[in-house]
């Protein structure tokens, strides 16, 4: 059984009528597999993670066919029991690490307070593990920097130990939402290897949501491209790159300027991603596709699997079968 | 091909209290940084957060006085310039930011904003100024309708459309664009680089673009620059530094940058560490503490640039990179 | 050009209200803030249409009778519905007349202070160095002492009377706008807009007036209401130790003070001036929170 199931799940914001942020999604993450959900803003990819860690409040509403994690069934879950198991079995990095941690406290007490709550450690021994784990993620001088401050700290040097408070749990899953977008490439570099190091030491589920591909490319083994809430591509890592079968994908990779290498322009979608007011009847991509026909405009697709990967597209490229 | 900015040495340094009885810490923010450019072509400031990028783009557009060394644009000195001449050199070089939302004034309509920099510098007509503003607004895409909106009403490509727009209603012969499209998703950075590009080839602009982002950097940029704690390191036409890095820094850049395609040969150059605190450098060479191939002699010299293999490059050992 | 760019966009802007719009849309989900809005716009249109409004004359003395009741209590009299003072003047005329009163002085003063207010805040914020720090030490000399006591202070130099309870009053809130413009002004100063103004080579004057106020507006906004709310307790406080407006001006803390005598008698005589003041103090003091709430969110959202 997988380890995060997810079917049929719809977060709105508003009433029933209100359009969806996200529609229809399904996913699925083993132990010990990354997967990454990629999308531009508006696609829905944060909220996804939220509504699956119960933090999306009125008037936000979740509703979903299944939405389990290790067992739980995440929907119907008391507000005590998500207490246990996000933070501690489940665990998120954020995007901005000079946000995300509290800038009143130290580093130190922040990772004790996780280990204090979730492991029911005693201060000496959230201590001491709380300094073992400044050192699994590789920051100098672990035991002095205890002391210090967020502020007092580079964004690579918070971003451990966000990951640090992550890990300190011993999560099953942890979801990172664009960890490294705020940081300069070669911290990036480091911060994603160590990422993927601890997910293989700990066979740690891991979701990586990013808008940007070379990341997922080097790093993940599936794929979910996100477009206007709904996921329109699911597959495997190097063949989705190499055989996008969903036009939005094939245009987010021509859109990279390793990918006009050469020419003048970069190739571009025109128009922008729905919003609230513009919905398309038919596809959604519909408006700004370049492969669109009639029946695109009517009906909308729903997600099948192809050759290669799931598609939500009645026109699907690259499926030639070699 | 006239050169339309010339940069000599541009230093600029930080006096920085460390608190009340300690006295002073200079920071060296930019470190003796010299090059030319042409007219229509794109000089690429690459780096991380500290290595005076930011600094340079400030004494580019004479917001902050270097130090020391010398400025010129479209043959005009900077230092010593007296009202007049400031006031042409106002006009000669404009700059887009990063951030779509900060750089655009919420309390002022888009059209006024637009017309603010022809209102200040010219002499033209209201009737005149909103033609020229209107002539703009639709070569980089919007509408004469939202001539009258505000900036909330805008999406972050849109925003930094009108910001490119208001840098370029002077018709500046320079234009500094600090990391224009970070902030933005992939499609809309391709299709706000396209207006950029297109403007340049319009107006025959130079631009000054700086960013991280090494890989649209290899799009738009004609020459490259790269800098590390307020030093230049590597600088030179765009192919012989992306095909042939010489500095370690730059190559680490570069392989540190995710690929759609990485090949599974090529080892990744892993650098260990941080940017060194900038009031208190390292001895020598600046990277020697981060740098896979530093030796005795980076720890006590620092390198200059010097010309090697078609382009500038500070690095006692650049030599050993020359077969790859 | 390349306008395929946008021939599929539709126009966002178009779905987005005006900004007046908007902000009442966010003033109004607070019941409060309308609730006040409503009592305000009740006693600005007493002030205005005093003489016609007032059911009769509010310093004329009916002898016969002093110390009426008001209507819902025994020996009350339809003609003097609020009844009537120790001079047999209607109350409800006094306390009409008496709006006319707190209202200019609580919109004076507010005028006399914000506009010096926001002048030295600009000078303080632009002016960081030097100027910024002499401004704000002489604030902070003004903000050491008991602001109802400066206002005695200037009251007793100047002499009691209307203009110099506005002046006291003025110079009471003085600081306050200084200090909130200074940091609105500072915290503007850093954003990318003030330099692209700079750029495009806007002079000081228009950096000031042009560029950075309007972004400063909301929490001056907000404190005008406030400090019309204190205005208005100030005056009546003034009046109250004799010192404010003198008598037989109507006004609502003057009432106060010269009815005090008749606490035990006509307890009305002092309790309904007391409870049109607490009334419109609070009614301004919602206003300004609703004010503060609409403000400030969007303020957040367009940055």
């Amino acid at each position: 059984m997988s380890l995060l199931e997810i079917k049929n799940l719809n977060v709105r914001f508003g009433d029933a009528s209100a359009v969806p942020v996200v529609d229809g999604l399904n996913l699925s993450v083993d132990k010990g597999q990354v997967l990454a959900i990629v999308g531009e803003s508006g696609s829905g990819k944060s909220v996804t993670m939220m509504a699956l860690m119960g933090l999306i409040d009125a008037p936000g509403r979740v509703n979903a066919d299944a939405l389990t994690f290790d067992g739980h069934n995440m929907l119907t879950l008391s507000a005590r029991q998500r207490r246990q198991i996000v933070g501690k079995d489940m665990a998120m990095v954020f995007q901005d690490p000079m946000t995300a941690l509290n800038p009143s406290y130290t580093v130190g007490f922040q990772i004790e307070e996780v280990l204090r709550l979730h492991l029911n450690m005693s201060k000496k021994q959230a201590r001491q593990r709380a300094i073992e784990l400044l050192e699994t993620v590789e920051i100098p001088a672990a035991a002095s920097r205890m002391n210090a401050y967020p502020h007092q700290l580079s964004g690579g040097m918070s971003q451990r130990v966000a990951i640090a408070m992550a890990i300190a749990g011993e999560p099953k899953l942890l979801i990172a939402d664009e960890p490294t977008t705020a940081l300069d490439v070669t911290i990036q570099a480091q911060i994603m290897d160590l990422l993927l190091k601890l997910q293989r030491e700990q066979n740690m589920g891991l979701v990586l949501i990013t808008h940007d591909l070379a990341v997922v490319a080097e790093t993940a083994q599936r794929v979910c491209v996100m477009y206007a809430g709904q996921a329109v591509e699911v597959g495997q890592v190097p063949g989705l790159f190499d055989r996008p079968a969903h036009p939005y994908s094939e245009a987010l990779l021509a859109a990279i300027p390793e990918h006009s290498l050469g020419a003048a322009r970069l190739s571009t979608l025109p128009g922008i991603v729905p919003g609230r007011f513009d919905r398309p009847q038919g596809c959604l991509l519909s408006p700004r596709c370049p492969y669109v026909q009639d029946t695109c405009r009517q009906q909308r697709p729903a997600l099948e699997p192809k050759a290669y990967s799931q598609v939500r597209c009645f026109f699907p490229l690259n499926q030639e079968v070699a | 091909m006239t050169v339309v900015l010339t940069a000599r040495d541009l230093t600029r340094h930080y006096e920085v209290s460390r608190g009340l009885f300690k006295g002073h810490a200079r920071v060296r923010a930019l470190n003796g940084v010299s090059f030319e450019l042409e007219a229509g072509k794109t000089l690429a400031v690459v780096g991380e957060s500290g290595c005076g990028k930011s600094t340079l783009a400030r004494a580019l557009t004479l917001i902050e006085e270097p130090t020391s060394g010398s400025l010129k644009i479209a043959g005009q000195e900077v230092a010593g310039a007296n009202k007049a001449e400031r006031k042409q050199l106002r006009k000669d070089v404009q700059m887009v930011f990063q951030s779509p939302y900060a750089s655009l004034n919420p309390r002022q309509k888009i059209g006024d904003q637009l017309a603010e920099p022809l209102l200040i510098n010219t002499a033209l007509s209201a009737s005149e100024r909103r033609e020229k503003v209107q002539a703009m607004m639709k070569q980089v895409g919007l509408r004469p309708e939202h001539y009258q909106r505000y900036p909330h009403m805008f999406s972050g490509g849109q925003r930094q459309r009108i910001a490119l727009a208001r840098a370029m209603m002077l018709q500046p012969k320079v234009l500094v664009a600090d990391e224009p499209t970070s902030a933005l998703d992939v499609s809309i950075q391709a299709q706000v680089l396209n207006l950029f590009m297109d403007l340049q080839q319009e107006f025959n602009t130079a631009y000054v673009f700086i960013s991280h982002n090494l890989a649209v950097v290899r799009h738009v940029a004609d020459t490259v620059l790269v800098m590390y704690l307020g030093r230049p390191v590597e600088m030179g036409p765009k192919e012989a530094i992306y095909t042939r890095p010489l500095h370690p820094y730059t190559q680490a850049l570069l392989s540190a940058t995710p690929t759609i395609h990485p090949d599974p040969l090529k080892p990744k150059i892993k650098i260990v560490g941080e940017l060194p605190n900038p009031l208190n450098p390292p001895s020598g060479c600046a990277f020697h503490k981060r740098c896979p191939y530093a030796t005795e002699v980076c720890s006590t010299d620092e390198p200059s640039l010097r010309l090697l293999d078609n382009r500038q490059v500070a690095c006692h050992h650049a030599e050993l990179f020359l077969q790859a | 050009m390349n306008t395929s760019n946008t021939a599929t966009e539709v126009d966002q802007s178009l779905l987005y209200p005006s900004p007046y719009k908007e902000f009442w849309h966010a003033f109004a989900q607070n019941k409060g803030a309308v609730a006040g809005l409503l009592f305000m716009s009740l006693i600005v249109f007493c002030a205005i249409f005093a003489p016609w409004v007032a059911p009769h004359n509010p310093s004329e003395q009916y002898r016969d009778f002093l110390l009426t009741p008001p209507v819902w209590l025994e020996g009350g009299n339809w003609q003097f519905l609020l009844g009537t003072d120790e001079l047999g003047r209607d109350l409800l005329s006094r306390l009409i007349e008496g709006s006319r009163l707190s209202l200019l002085i609580g919109l004076s003063s507010v005028v006399i202070s914000l506009i010096p207010g926001v002048i030295l805040g600009l000078f303080a914020g632009f002016f960081p160095r030097l100027l910024g720090p002499g401004i704000m030490r002489l604030m902070d000399i003004m903000l050491a002492l008991p602001s109802l006591l400066l206002a005695v202070a200037i009251v007793a130099i100047l002499g009691p009377g209307l203009i110099n309870t506005v002046i006291a009053i003025a110079v009471v809130s003085l600081p306050s706008y200084v200090r909130l413009t200074r940091a609105a002004v500072m915290g503007e100063l850093s954003r990318d807009y003030v330099t692209a103004a700079r750029l495009a080579g806007a002079g000081l004057p228009r950096l000031m007036f042009i560029t950075v106020l309007p972004n400063c507006m909301a929490p001056l906004i907000v404190q005008a209401t406030l400090s019309f709310s204190s205005a208005i307790l100030d005056a009546a406080a003034l009046g109250f130790l004799g010192l404010g407006v003198q008598p037989p001006t109507p006004e609502w803390g003057t009432m106060l003070a010269s009815a005090r005598d008749y606490i035990e008698r006509a307890w009305w005589v002092v309790t309904l001036p007391g409870l049109t003041i607490l009334l419109s103090v609070l009614a301004i003091n919602l206003m300004g929170d609703g004010l503060r709430d609409a403000l400030d969110p969007k303020l957040k959202n367009a940055a």
